[in-house]
């Protein structure tokens, strides 16, 4: 069971908009870090910590199915992310990361993003789910698709 | 004080078909209510129905959750309704999930977040859902009063319309301080009658405005909550006393016996047993009002429109044309499990729909089969509030009713509702001469000159036909076993 390219196209979208928005270079694990918990901070507001934890919890076990590379990545009590790129190497500052393992870690990003968001589209539906991304992300114009809202994906 | 002195009192659509009418027109602005009842009776739909009705950017709504149901459910549950527009979401409607803090901390920290997120949005309706799990377990009865009377009092002087929903018994009603503070308490009821499910709602309280007292029957259907009042939404429309018009039959010689015709805004019974045509009779009624330019209403409940259309082709009458055009609608009213309040609701849209002027309930019987058990009981009462209401916005009622052919009695009605009804035309069967042949009379006519004949009748290709004049040779016609007046035993045919 992989991700639907139209949720990786989604989270690619919110990954680029938290990259081009940071000034500093920095690793694409604190970008994805920062979506999830702009995503958390939305959510947290509406469904609660339990709720989000719920919903999160499920979304990292199956990034994980299918980005082993996540397996050192838990979560805390409040739904926060941690662990994140612990095991791989830091960049060093002004010196490029190697693009294999940037590319590796963008993906991983991308698919843990892209499984919350299709958790959130089948519980709550495109008009909710983006109803809440253009709240979370204001200046974004998200283009709304047909996405499905089933369980099968 | 002069009425101009006294403060105005706005009041807030409720977003509820039917429930402004019970409500006295609307609520109340800023008033503090409660929505009660029972898991399951209508509670968080109807407030989320109340918050989409009035949550706009300038004036939103903010939606507390407390433990109980999960917020992201919930929405997953709620917009299946076609009254949830996510478009109003957040930015109308902001949902807050207080889990946390009820969970945590204590009712003095649930009051400060509800203040903190009250002062920044501003909003012209709060919902606290579920309100009971947040004050489960106060600390003392003190903690609890204060908590409420300070909730209460922040609210409204923020100029909010509050709905608490919670989960409460009946018996909870007496010594709880929360329905003491309440301006408004809504009580929602869902009971099983035999295979039925009956939902009521009951005001307990309304300050400061007039509601409609009693228990109003309410359904849940994709569009939410549809209340039917007791009232059947009459109080809001211009009563339209009938005139002095007699209404033909388009049967010349029952027009005559009728003194010229039904008078507008009467309650027609027509009586009699199976197959002696009474929907014939009143299949006549409304068509011959359709070909006078009055609109007409049948309510049928033991046969599909199609096939009482279909029927009506069989003598000569076109009922398909005038659907088409908008002068007539055969209501087929879902059977086993109605309320008289929403089929009543039914009628009355039709009847505003296509400015009936003619209505058909063919028959009574089914009617009352058609009714949840538990409406059963009270169906001479409810149709007494319908007769009542219908008439009085200038309506003309025909109903039919079996009856039971007896040959010792001559019964109108099972029901006991001939005093309900202005005219009364009974059918029957009489053995003459070896055959089973049919008469009618007039029994009742309020305020009218009826004959008094008993006239032989034959239902034909081209309906009712009344047969010559009237029977003077016969005694004991009514009786059904009628011997001939000169006590012979043979037939005489009636003069024609």
């Amino acid at each position: 069971m992989t991700t639907p390219p139209v949720m990786r196209d989604l989270a690619r979208c919110l990954l680029t908009c938290e990259a081009v928005a940071s000034k500093n270079s920095e690793p694409v694990e604190f970008v994805t870090l920062r979506v999830y918990e702009k995503l958390r901070q939305s959510l947290v507001v509406f469904a609660g910590v339990d709720g989000f934890q719920a919903l999160a919890f499920r979304a990292l076990s199956q990034a994980k199915s299918e980005a082993p590379g996540l397996w050192a990545v838990h979560m805390a009590a409040d739904g926060a992310l941690q662990g994140l790129g612990e095991f791989r190497p830091q960049p060093v500052e002004f010196e490029p990361q190697p693009s294999s393992d940037m590319d590796k870690a963008s993906e991983e990003g991308v698919i843990l993003i892209a499984r919350l968001l299709g958790l959130l589209i089948i519980f709550l539906g495109e008009a909710l789910t983006f109803g809440l991304l253009r709240n979370a992300w204001p200046g974004v114009t998200f283009d709304d698709r047909n996405s499905q809202n089933g369980r099968a994906s | 004080m002069s009425t101009q002195d006294k403060v105005t009192i706005n009041k807030l659509p409720t977003g509820v078909p039917g429930l402004d009418e019970i409500v006295g027109g609307g609520l109340p602005e800023f008033s503090f209510n409660i929505i009660a009842g029972a898991p399951g009776s209508g509670k968080t739909t109807l407030a989320h129905q109340i918050v989409f009705a009035n949550a706009s950017p300038e004036h939103p709504a903010l939606y507390f959750t407390v433990l109980g149901e999960s917020a992201i459910k919930m929405l997953r549950y709620q917009q299946q309704y076609t009254f949830f527009d996510p478009a109003k979401l957040p930015g109308s409607i902001h949902f807050i999930n207080l889990s946390q803090i009820v969970l945590e901390k204590d009712l003095g920290a649930v009051l400060e977040e509800i203040t903190k997120e009250v002062e920044k949005a501003n909003p012209a309706v709060v919902v606290v859902d579920s309100f009971r799990t947040m004050v489960r377990k106060p600390k003392s009865d003190m903690d609890l009063q204060s908590f409420i009377l300070r909730l209460a009092l922040f609210l409204a002087s923020w100029q909010a319309t509050t709905f608490l929903i919670g989960e409460y018994a009946e018996e909870e009603l007496r010594d709880n301080p929360i329905f003491t503070v309440a301006d408004g308490l809504f009580w929602l009821r869902q009971t099983t009658e035999r295979n039925s499910i009956v939902r009521k709602l009951q005001i307990v309280k309304l300050r400061g405005q007039d509601s409609v007292p009693g228990l109003h029957t309410f359904r849940i259907t994709d569009a939410g909550v549809q209340a039917f009042s007791r009232t059947f939404g009459l109080t809001a429309r211009k009563r339209n006393p009938p005139g002095d018009r007699r209404l033909s039959f388009g049967i010349p010689e029952l027009d005559k016996m009728l003194d010229g015709g039904v008078r507008e805004g009467d309650s027609v019974l027509v009586a009699g047993s199976s197959g002696t045509g009474k929907s014939v009779l009143a299949t006549q009624f409304i068509a011959e009002g359709i070909r006078q330019g009055e609109p007409g209403i049948v309510a049928v409940f033991e046969e599909r429109p199609e096939a009482y259309a279909e029927r009506a082709t069989t003598l000569g009458l076109d009922l398909e044309t005038p659907q088409k055009d908008g002068k007539l609608t055969i209501l087929y009213l879902r059977p086993l499990d109605l309320s008289v309040d929403e089929t009543m609701q039914s009628i009355l849209d039709a009847v505003q729909k296509i400015g009936a002027k003619r209505l058909v309930i063919d028959s009574l019987a089914g009617f009352e089969m058609a009714l949840s058990p538990g409406f059963r009981a009270d169906f001479r009462e409810s149709l007494y509030r319908m007769i009542f209401a219908l008439t009085g916005i200038g309506v003309t009622i025909l109903s039919t009713v079996e009856v039971d052919e007896s040959f010792t009695e001559f019964p109108f009605s099972t029901y006991s509702i001939s005093f309900l009804c202005d005219d009364i035309l009974r059918l029957r069967y009489v053995s003459i001469d070896g055959q089973l042949r049919k008469i009618m009379v007039v029994i009742k006519m309020r305020g009218g000159n009826h004959a008094k004949d008993i006239r032989e009748y034959e239902i034909t290709s081209k309906g009712v036909v009344i047969l010559g004049k009237r029977l003077t040779e016969y005694q004991g016609l009514i009786s059904g076993v009628p011997v001939h007046s000169e006590g012979s035993a043979t037939r005489k045919e009636p003069s024609q």
